[in-house]
């Protein structure tokens, strides 16, 4: 893991950084593309939570194109473009490297799929 | 129009049946109608008398109850034999429908064994019902099913004693055995990939499964996800789900490349759900947003086995310098302890904050015994209890409670500061609620303080 799902959730935390803390830039990623169920009701659920902009931003970074600028109306969101948001939030693994806060700097290393979000003492 | 049926239930965990049918009557979004009087409603008891609309809500029960057995359409419910045959000539029109069907008919007594002679008189009895069908003992189309419910055995009998002089005697037709109680075996701890001294049993963790209303498009969220326990229930009932703990080792296990975490939720082929396991502390936590968790489950650390702590100043200066490269153990992170009446105020706040509407935060209140009180279950404007089923261990228990979010508003997230947190439960909170300092209270074995000899309080 770290999906796009949960990147799309987080945000730095160090004691102060309180502006331009999120989105964390992914670096030095190592990326597995490893197939999901697709849940048609839970991505229905989940996106009026999504920070849209980023979400498209960081897919990019990824390599990934697939996503459109803005995120269609709701009438108009038919099971097409779920399949791409599926394959964007789900589909799309971090393994390893880190996420870095592009206002205070704090790297936050991904290791086996697990982010280390925990905090210095001169962090807290 | 209701009709009448008979739930069998297991005999453990009495105190958790009706909040687990509550939660799937409500899941399923169907009517379920319990007996009012208390003697009906005793737990020990095996049998329960209920109203359904129709038997497809009991297959809902069958599902995901994994208290119960067995659910059955209820013909007669009598005291004596002539009560029954009586009774049952008055309601034929429920079981003439099926007299051409193959049939078996099941003969069972609770508490006692029917003699086989006996047995066969009990079927012959009820030949005026003129059944037609063929008698398939494999695979019949229906199954008749009757019990005599015996008083419990407190002292040695004979085997046969008191034999005919059953309490009560139940007739009806078998609805829907179990389709869930085989998930007790399937996730059994014992038989896990990946576990640890603080892993939840199996039989739990379904329990509190049912109770957050895991299902398919939910997400649920697990802040002391430790090794997983209250994940894996979750993700196989369809929710996806989120986890987080302070100790990266405890999610991983040990020297291996794949996080025992994942191993586990492969095992039981729902690692497709996990959608991350994070490190980090829930009072200094990376999450940006609230309003959007279905759930929170968990059973958070008492400070027993696993030391209760939060990330912290100490008393000494700032360190400056990076942590050393195992940078996983919470070891090169500084921390204070985390009393656990403070954390558990907390993870009330953090729940409103983090919950849709109508979500569930489920979790573990651990409760010395004889100085527990209602009114130490922290609660704050927003969030309602729902349900609280004990599971005592004589000295001391544990509560499972089950709390909702009953508003839309979106709060704040919560503070996690001692000096503000009394204001944001809204100031009506028990200041030494019975698990305060829970920690101290179990290593004294919980002997009073009036004991003084005996009661020396510890702080690591």
């Amino acid at each position: 893991m770290v999906r796009l799902i949960t990147h799309n959730l987080l945000a730095c935390h160090v004691r102060g950084c309180t502006a331009n803390n999120f989105p964390l830039v992914f670096r030095d990623v190592q990326i597995e593309l490893k197939e999901a169920e697709f849940n048609e009701q839970f991505l229905r659920n989940f996106m009026p939570k999504i920070e849209w902009r980023t979400l498209v931003d960081t897919a990019k970074s990824l390599n990934d194109q697939s996503l459109p600028d803005q995120p269609p109306e709701r009438e108009n969101v038919n099971e097409e473009f779920l399949k791409t948001l599926h394959h964007v939030l789900l589909e799309i693994h971090v393994e390893e490297g880190a996420m870095a806060c592009p206002n205070c700097g704090h790297v936050y290393p991904i290791s086996n799929g697990i982010p280390n979000m925990l905090l210095q003492e001169h962090e807290l | 129009m209701a009709k009448k049926y008979l739930i069998h239930f297991a005999i453990a965990h009495g105190e958790f049946r009706y909040p687990e049918l509550q939660s799937i009557s409500e899941l399923f979004d169907f009517e379920i109608k319990l007996p009012e009087s208390k003697d009906e409603l005793d737990t020990s008891l095996p049998f329960l008398i209920v109203e359904l609309e129709k038997d497809v809500h009991a297959q809902f029960i069958a599902q995901r109850c994994i208290l119960v057995k067995a659910v059955y359409e209820l013909w007669v419910v009598a005291s004596s034999k002539e009560e029954l045959h009586h009774r049952n000539h008055e309601i034929s029109c429920l079981w003439k429908p099926f007299e051409n069907q193959s049939f078996r008919f099941d003969v069972t007594a609770i508490n006692h064994t029917i003699p086989m002679a006996r047995q066969r008189d009990i079927i012959e009895d009820f030949a005026y019902m003129d059944y037609k069908g063929d008698i398939d003992m494999k695979n019949p189309s229906v199954v008749i099913a009757y019990f005599e419910e015996y008083p419990k055995k407190n002292i040695l009998r004979r085997r046969n004693e008191g034999d005919g002089q059953f309490e009560r005697v139940y007739f009806g037709r078998l609805v829907t055995e179990s389709a869930c109680r085989h998930l007790i075996s399937k996730f059994n701890v014992k038989r896990r990939v990946y576990y640890g001294n603080t892993t939840m049993d199996a039989e739990i963790s379904l329990l509190m499964a049912n109770q957050a209303l895991a299902a398919p498009g939910k997400l649920v969220y697990d802040p002391f996800v430790g090794t997983g326990s209250m994940l894996y229930t979750s993700a196989y009932f369809g929710a996806m789900v989120l986890g987080s703990d302070i100790d990266g080792r405890q999610m991983r296990g040990k020297n291996t490349s794949i996080p025992g975490i994942f191993q586990s939720a492969a095992q039981y082929e729902v690692l497709d759900r996990i959608l991350d396991c994070c490190t980090f502390d829930i009072t200094r936590s990376p999450l940006r947003r609230g309003n959007f968790l279905d759930a929170i489950i968990s059973d958070p650390p008492y400070g027993v086995r696993a030391g209760a702590k939060r990330l912290g100043r100490g008393k000494q200066r700032v360190v400056e310098h990076p942590p050393a490269q195992n940078f996983e153990s919470t070891a090169s992170y500084a921390k204070v302890p985390y009393e656990l009446s403070d954390l558990t105020a907390d993870l009330v706040l953090l729940a409103r904050y983090l919950l849709k509407k109508d979500g569930r935060l489920v979790w573990f209140l651990p409760t010395p015994t004889e100085e527990y009180q209602d009114v130490d279950i922290p609660v704050c404007e927003g969030m309602e209890v729902v349900a609280n089923s004990e599971q005592n261990f004589g000295k001391w228990g544990r509560r499972l409670i089950t709390m909702r979010k009953i508003t839309s508003t979106e709060y704040a997230s919560p503070s996690f500061d001692p000096e503000q947190r009394m204001q944001e439960l809204g100031g009506n909170i028990t200041l030494n609620p019975g698990h305060k300092d829970f920690r101290e209270k179990y290593f004294a074995r919980f002997k009073r303080i009036e004991d003084a000899e005996t009661y020396i309080p510890t702080r690591d």
